[in-house]
């Protein structure tokens, strides 16, 4: 009899517990981003974030250990393609600087923005999302440093992602290896225009072209497009063409395409002032 | 007084939940890493029976609630439900052999993981797909690998609350 009372008791409780975070979803789902616990998120994060900032600098020699035992064979041969690499990319650089300058002129004729030319903040990376579906981004820097929702985050290697949520002193980044991420892009030879869809974590993002007969090579790059209206500005670089594969029969060629960025070791990124024309 | 729940419970979380979101949220094993927010839900069910495993399931829960991009209250459904089902399960588990816990917490992992993606696709967020069998696997798998010392955690932290059946036996709560 004690027995049945006390697992009644433990159901109640139980369905209590399940109706209250019923309710808090709805409500949180309702508000849809802003509301009364969108606020209590917000001040939670904001008084965690130097907390984690310390404890991520704490942790950096482990996390930087558990991340070099993979790494250290390949160090030698590593050194001796940066080092080709180098010379190739100061050669293009020099051929590059000349482009971008000619470029910028015919973006402005036509009333784009060009990344080259914007205006950026530098932030360092506080936190990942502790989660393993959404793939985002925790940044020291809020709307005090001129941060807004919809901005471009980059680092030196290209596009990494854009700002979701912003509080005064740190903001939230939607990677784009997250599976709610679309970015227009070009494709740099042939100058068609696609869609890269995330695909979560230490996945090659795939593209969708909108015409499907263009040929696509290995190791084209790919920059945002920067369309009127779009959620980029134009020439951010996003990566390079890893894979193509035509199905025998079918229309569409799967094309993926490798992130310029490592984006599961970001430290330091740079946030381009501009935010997209509604 | 130092044996309080009141002041023992929230240093856990607090550890556990630092924890996740800056070291582990680096050290990832292909992509997936260990959910120990889930972890404490289990750990809450295996030391603490059905209704601290809800309780606990639902703090934990709602902790990670507030610094996931999902709407608020996605964890603390699914936690408490698993801490819940845990506890029911697990009867005097304390005392039996070691590898029971280990393997109840890679099994109530897995099966917490696939509820929380099945859940939040019902509200709209792009959660499964090929990746979530990888997901579902590396939570369970090292989930079980560190729940001996989360059950001692979470025992430890549940301080004077304890259940009768606890490693270190307590007075017994009315509950």
């Amino acid at each position: 009899m004690a027995v049945y009372r006390r697992s009644r008791r433990n159901r109640f409780f139980l369905v209590l517990l399940a109706l209250t975070s019923v309710t808090v979803l709805t409500l949180d789902f309702r508000d849809g981003g802003d509301g009364a616990l969108e606020a209590v998120r917000q001040t939670a994060r904001d008084a965690f974030a130097p907390v984690q900032s310390a404890a991520d600098t704490v942790f950096s020699p482990v996390t930087g250990f558990f991340s070099s035992i993979g790494d250290f064979g390949n160090l030698r041969k590593e050194n001796a393609q940066l080092r080709r690499e180098l010379e190739a990319a100061r050669a293009d650089a020099i051929r590059g600087a000349d482009a971008d300058r000619e470029r910028q002129g015919l973006l402005q004729l036509q009333g784009l923005d060009y990344a080259g030319g914007l205006d950026s903040v530098p932030a360092r990376v506080i936190s990942t999302a502790p989660t393993n579906f959404q793939l985002t981004i925790t940044i020291d820097r809020g709307t005090d440093a001129r941060l807004d929702v919809g901005m471009p985050v980059v680092t030196a290697a290209g596009l990494v992602g854009r700002v979701t949520e912003v509080s005064r002193i740190r903001s939230t980044v939607l990677l784009i290896t997250d599976p709610q991420s679309n970015v227009g892009v070009r494709l740099a030879n042939s100058g068609e225009q696609g869609v890269v869809r995330g695909a979560g974590n230490h996945n090659l993002l795939p593209l969708d072209l909108i015409t499907t007969e263009v040929p696509v090579e290995v190791g084209e790059p790919v920059v945002t497009s920067g369309l009127e209206r779009g959620l980029f500005p134009a020439q951010i670089p996003l990566g390079r063409v890893r894979n193509v594969v035509a199905a025998p029969g079918a229309l569409q060629k799967d094309i993926l395409i490798e992130p310029g960025v490592d984006l599961t070791r970001l430290e330091f990124v740079r946030v381009l002032l501009w935010t997209p024309t509604r | 007084m130092r044996n309080d729940p009141r002041f023992r419970l929230p240093i856990m979380f607090v550890a556990v939940l630092l924890l996740q979101t800056t070291l582990l949220a680096r050290m990832r094993l292909f992509g997936v890493m260990p959910d120990l927010m889930l972890l404490v839900a289990v750990a809450g069910g295996i030391t603490g029976g059905p209704t601290r495993g809800a309780a606990i399931g639902f703090a934990s829960g709602m902790i990670i609630d507030l610094f996931l991009p999902t709407p608020l209250g996605l964890s603390a459904l699914v936690f408490t439900l698993v801490g819940y089902g845990v506890g029911v399960a697990n009867t005097g588990v304390l005392r039996s052999a070691w590898y029971i816990p280990v393997l109840t917490a890679g099994a109530a992992s897995v099966a917490g993981v696939t509820l929380y993606a099945l859940i939040g696709s019902v509200l709209g967020e792009r959660m499964i797909d090929g990746h979530l069998v990888t997901i579902a696997l590396v939570v369970g798998l090292s989930n079980a690998v560190l729940a001996p010392v989360a059950v001692k955690f979470v025992d430890w932290s549940l301080g004077s609350m304890r259940s009768s059946r606890s490693l270190t036996s307590g007075p017994r709560l009315p509950v």
